[in-house]
């Protein structure tokens, strides 16, 4: 029955018709733009506009983070406080897809911001710093080779990736479980911060159980130096297979929470 | 009669060890529009959200033109247009786009569909305004928008005339019957407003604790002529009367006597009356108001 896609061009349409949604984008824009301006201005000894733009993309896509985690924390359950889950699932529509609708949302908000982020700092950047193709020497190691897109695009992608095991689904479910947008926003946001001190704190245990938490995995973009002097304990295979047994686990949690439970907001 | 289009049998549920919903049986009729009464904290909203889905039974079973809600909701809920307790929309959209919304989720609603609706309910000039500047009765409005649009055999409202002018709340009883009558819908509507229930429905179901305990028949176009009714008279020597009408039981009241009979019976007594040398001031029949039918069978309970 019906086009499912045109569940998530609803879901697509209560986000970008907050203006919450374009706020935060503003919010993204200005600060990576006067981020730009402070290192023209005070900068020195900048090589080229990639090693600027690296720098503001790895910070911006905290930023997209946040946001993300505001849009998935307030998905689920701001249709409950507002009542409007009522009217939404008295469609012949299973609650699954309803759910799947509003996760693909999630997603696409994700690479939206993450694609304004690069195109945005790209081009003020080239501006400021002159556009050039850039060098991976100046980006990474001396003995670094590759492309310096390749580089910075993989890096977005390990971001997202890793926004996507975790921060991301981790907020929905607690959307979902709490059916409260403020406890989720909070508690998400809680676990995005602790979780680098948490896997600072859990490094200093020499135990081989610690590798199999979350947060001793989320960051990615490590694997992306693939210069000789990094080491790691660890392949990026085994980061994805832990984060991906969480993954399965939490969507498991949110699926069975929404399509079990009574409605009765 | 015909076939029933939504079947409720033996529906119970239980949250907790509390029974909520006990054993409730209801059969509802197309093109019949079934009003659905009770105190407050009395199921109804707990029934209505199971007819469409979104509480699960404990036990029995719903289906709405043949197909289970449970097992086979997608067909069952197509089948469907409701109100669920207040029309909660998308406050930061405009009704407009609200609507956009509800008919994308369900195939082949045109924009001369919801162009017609919009008219249907009057909103027109509205309807492009974000929803947070609409009044409760517009929001209302737009509730029965969204229910109406994909043309559904079962309408089911909870408290539809909550936010209503006088106007308003004649409007929608005007437009439910004629949705009912002369589109063959069925109309299902909860209520703790008996007056209203009276006006706009074609039978009633009175339940309590959970528990259906009435179900009758209402007469839109007033009582039948050979339908036995209460007779008051109006009389001057009452005790005189009560002898007269010694086989009929009659009881004595402030300024006549009472008793229950039919028109022509009623017509017959009144020359008795008179050519016995009573002075008969007046008779006149009273028809019990659904509110004094509901009071006598909850027993004048409010909250159960």
């Amino acid at each position: 029955m019906g086009n499912f896609m045109e569940l998530v061009r609803n879901e697509n349409m209560k986000i970008y018709s907050r203006l919450r949604t374009w706020i935060m984008m503003g919010i993204m824009l200005v600060i990576m733009l006067a981020a730009s301006i402070v290192v023209l201005s005070i900068g020195e000894g900048v090589k080229s506009m990639w090693t600027v733009l690296l720098n503001e993309v790895m910070a911006g896509t905290s930023l997209v983070t946040i946001f993300t985690v505001i849009v998935a924390a307030d998905s689920v359950a701001g249709e409950f406080s507002s009542g409007t889950i009522k009217l939404l699932l008295i469609r012949p529509w299973s609650r699954s897809k309803v759910l799947l609708s509003k996760y693909i949302s999630l997603l696409q908000f994700a690479i939206f911001f993450l694609a304004v982020l690069f195109v945005w700092t790209y081009l003020w950047n080239g501006i400021f710093f002159g556009f050039s193709s850039g060098s991976m020497q100046e980006l990474t190691t001396e003995q670094a080779t590759g492309s310096v897109w390749g580089y910075v695009l993989s890096g977005l992608g390990l971001q997202y990736v890793s926004m996507v095991l975790t921060t991301i689904t981790i907020s929905f479910l607690l959307s979902t479980v709490f059916r409260s947008g403020g406890l989720s926003i909070g508690l998400s946001l809680f676990l995005m911060f602790m979780s680098d001190t948490l896997a600072g704190l859990m490094s200093l245990i020499d135990k081989p159980w610690k590798d199999y938490f979350w947060f001793m995995q989320s960051n990615l973009t490590q694997y992306l130096n693939n210069a000789s002097d990094v080491t790691h304990d660890h392949t990026i295979m085994f980061s994805l297979a832990v984060l991906i047994v969480y993954y399965i686990v939490f969507m498991f949690i949110t699926w069975w929470q929404f399509t079990r439970r009574d409605i009765t907001s | 009669m015909s076939e029933p289009i939504v079947q409720l049998s033996n529906v119970t549920k239980r949250i907790g060890n509390r029974t909520i919903i006990d054993h409730l049986t209801l059969d509802l009729h197309p093109g019949e529009v079934y009003g659905f009464l009770g105190p407050n904290g009395s199921g109804k909203t707990t029934t209505i959200r199971m007819m469409v889905g979104l509480m699960k039974l404990t036990e029995g079973q719903i289906t709405i033109k043949g197909h289970s809600i449970a097992d086979n909701f997608e067909k069952a809920i197509r089948q469907v247009g409701a109100i669920v307790e207040n029309p909660e929309m998308y406050k930061y959209m405009s009704g407009y786009k609200n609507l956009i919304h509800y008919a994308r989720m369900v195939p082949g609603i045109t924009r001369q569909r919801i162009d017609e609706v919009v008219k249907l309910v009057g909103l027109q000039g509205r309807i492009h305004d974000k929803v947070k500047t609409y009044s409760l009765g517009m929001r209302q409005r737009l509730g029965v928008a969204q229910a109406i649009m994909h043309k559904p055999s079962l309408l089911i409202l909870d408290e539809p005339t909550n936010g209503l002018d006088p106007v308003g709340i004649r409007e929608l009883r005007d437009y439910l019957r004629h949705l009912a009558k002369s589109e063959g819908i069925t109309v299902f509507v909860s209520s703790h407003l008996l007056s209203e229930m009276e006006l706009m429905c074609d039978r009633v179901a009175i339940i309590q604790n959970g528990k259906l305990i009435d179900e009758r028949v209402i007469l839109q176009d007033g009582p039948a002529k050979d339908a036995v009714g209460r007779y008051r008279f109006e009389v001057d020597r009452p005790a005189e009367a009560l002898e007269l009408l010694a086989q009929h039981s009659a009881v004595v009241t402030k300024d006549g006597i009472e008793l229950d009979t039919d028109r022509e019976t009623a017509a017959w007594i009144n020359a008795q009356l008179v050519s016995a040398g009573l002075k008969v001031y007046g008779f006149r029949t009273h028809v019990k108001s659904l509110e004094e039918q509901f009071l006598e069978v909850t027993g004048g309970e409010t909250v159960g």
